[in-house]
């Protein structure tokens, strides 16, 4: 990670005043960011590992952790606000890794009316938020995390599990019965439309997880118990013949076509990995900039980025995990080579220097405020595309 | 596998400019990633963003035929198609591109690729390289699976000349020299005596133009 952006603003910090280096945080940690000290006995926190899920700060028994998305108190100010403005007392907790869009999320829990959370992990909601939206008049809570597998997060999904049997328990001692919190798993994975493939074989490259197989005779199949959805496949099929639940070509071409539509010139149109960047509770983003969060940067099509520029759009950001980061086998990596491949494709016809590559990380949660400052500035420079 | 690549967009665009209606048409054949519905998409997308920088409109047709060089498949999947188009942008090979300019006499076909050779990627590193000249006297069964013709540069059929260094060519340091790789390999299968067995003179009227089926 670059200099300037560590002696920026961090997104996870200790105040070490309050830790007792019980280790819990140590154990949870996917990433060994946080570690105990074999000779002081002091947990350490190396940010440059951290990946901002969380668990550490929804599990610290002491609060040691300061986190700056989705903490306590924007969360608890988020429900009392969403509490006030929707008539339902049921709360559905997303994961976004796992989680549809709203009407699926209606159609998984068969209801229409609820209080939609969605955050970068389940296994980061603290104890307090289930207790205090009981409070609040909320008598049904539904958590979808993603199935075990599939937690991006590694440990996010089973702690979640645990930590809900405990509250249940603490719940039916004070009367409020045994299942008031509702655990769903859930994953979002790769569809294949038969009619459309043409048995080439690029899946079969391109999959980080060995996923796809071509037999000869019998063509393409998937073993979805290992498709972890990255997306990358769909994005590099010649054929088209392959959907991800979730970020179907149609639903990304509607958003576009929408936000073309919404935003103010000049406009900009920022495909967002959604590990890459964590977008604030409540959050207005800029009247001329406007996201689409992908399931991981290698899901970009350059279909949908030249139907951007097609319909007006003057400059077109993909905010990426560097390699290092990302949860998907690297496959970020991919998304960068096929962005320069488009890029110099585009180049050919003069706008190059409207699509833009950066990798930003959520612990440094100004970089990709900078990335776009800079790029809405090329932009600015540049006038009216095509 | 053929391999193409892609042609400079303003070469294409000069290609097509004087039509309106024009049929772009990929091949889901021999190229790996096949040329098939995507990348006639895409092709559409950026020239009609090209053609908009010129206050020049198009409107594309974009389709896919499982192999263009097969008349009889081009046919059945285009014919249905042309009503109204006035040209055919191919994303097929060299052959494929003469297919249809065959099958549709009246109707200028234009390549959207340039074809390069019979060869196979390296994927990771992106690299397409011949492997095949199509001599029509296949020797790979006694170079260890190496094609002399293709892969030397001076298509050399009795072992390395003067030039071979180090396993390189002397034409070019990043060209491995073919009989080096011929020997190796030879080597490692025990066999190295088929070097030492002379063989009769190549019948070069084999690679011929024409063969019958």
């Amino acid at each position: 990670m670059n200099e300037q952006a560590t002696q920026g603003i961090v997104a996870v910090r200790q105040n070490m005043d309050y830790c007792s280096s019980c280790a819990v945080c140590s154990t949870l940690c996917p990433y060994e960011a946080l570690k105990k000290d074999a000779e002081t006995g002091k947990i350490t926190l190396d940010v440059t590992k951290c990946q901002v899920c969380g668990l550490c700060y929804a599990n610290c028994p002491a609060r040691v952790i300061d986190i700056l998305y989705y903490d306590l108190d924007s969360l608890l100010a988020y429900l009392e606000k969403a509490r006030q403005e929707t008539a339902s007392d049921t709360l559905i907790i997303m994961c976004r890794g796992s989680a549809p869009d709203i009407e699926g999320v209606a159609e998984l829990f068969g209801t229409s009316s609820f209080i939609p959370l969605l955050v970068p992990c389940v296994g980061r909601i603290p104890d307090e938020v289930y207790l205090k939206a009981l409070l609040m008049g909320i008598n049904n809570i539904n958590v979808l995390a993603c199935d075990v597998d599939y937690c991006r997060f590694e440990r996010g999904s089973t702690t979640t599990g645990r930590k809900i049997i405990a509250l249940n328990l603490l719940l039916d001692q004070l009367g409020y019965g045994r299942d008031i919190i509702t655990l769903k798993r859930h994953s979002l994975k790769v569809k294949v439309d038969a009619n459309l493939c043409i048995a080439c074989g690029n899946c079969v490259f391109f999959c980080p997880y060995d996923a796809a197989e071509l037999k000869s005779p019998g063509g393409i199949t998937f073993d979805l118990s290992a498709c972890r959805g990255c997306g990358l496949c769909v994005a590099m099929c010649p054929a088209i013949a392959l959907e991800l639940e979730n970020w179907e070509q149609e639903r990304i071409s509607q958003l576009i076509n929408r936000f073309s539509l919404e935003v103010e010139p000049p406009k900009i149109l920022v495909f967002r990995c959604q590990w890459a960047s964590f977008p604030p509770l409540n959050g207005q983003p800029a009247p001329n900039v406007r996201f689409i969060d992908l399931p991981c940067a290698s899901r970009i099509d350059r279909f949908h980025i030249l139907e951007a520029f097609q319909k007006g759009v003057d400059g077109v950001m993909i905010a990426a995990c560097s390699e290092d980061d990302c949860k998907q086998e690297k496959a970020s990596g991919r998304a960068q080579h096929s962005v320069a491949n488009l890029g110099e494709r585009l180049g050919q016809i003069g706008f190059k220097e409207r699509l833009h590559f950066c990798t930003v990380s959520p612990r440094y949660p100004e970089e990709l405020d900078k990335e776009l400052e800079q790029f809405s500035q090329r932009i600015k420079e540049l006038g009216k595309g095509g | 596998m053929i391999v193409t690549t892609q042609k400079p967009l303003d070469e294409v665009l000069g290609f097509i400019a004087p039509y309106s209606n024009v049929l772009i048409a990929g091949c889901d054949g021999c190229t790996q990633p096949p040329r098939g519905l995507r990348e006639s998409k895409t092709l559409s997308q950026l020239l009609e963003l090209a053609g908009r920088l010129q206050n020049k409109g198009f409107n594309f047709k974009v389709t896919t035929v499982a192999k263009q060089c097969d008349n009889y498949l081009a046919a059945s999947i285009l014919k249905p198609q042309m009503d109204d188009v006035e040209a055919v942008l191919s994303l097929a090979c060299g052959i494929g591109v003469q297919t249809l300019a065959e099958v549709f006499p009246e109707i200028p076909i234009f390549p959207a690729q340039n074809t390069h050779f019979m060869g196979a990627e390296e994927r990771e590193a992106g690299i397409l390289e011949e492997r095949c000249a199509g001599c029509g006297d296949c020797l790979l069964a006694v170079t260890g699976g190496i094609c002399p013709i293709a892969r030397c540069s001076k298509g050399l059929l009795s072992g390395a000349c003067g030039g071979s260094k180090d396993g390189k060519c002397e034409l070019s340091a990043d060209r491995d020299c073919a009989w080096c790789l011929i020997y190796e390999q030879l080597k490692k299968q025990n066999k190295l005596h088929l070097l030492k067995e002379s063989r009769p003179p190549r019948d070069y009227q084999l690679s011929g133009w024409r063969v019958t089926t």
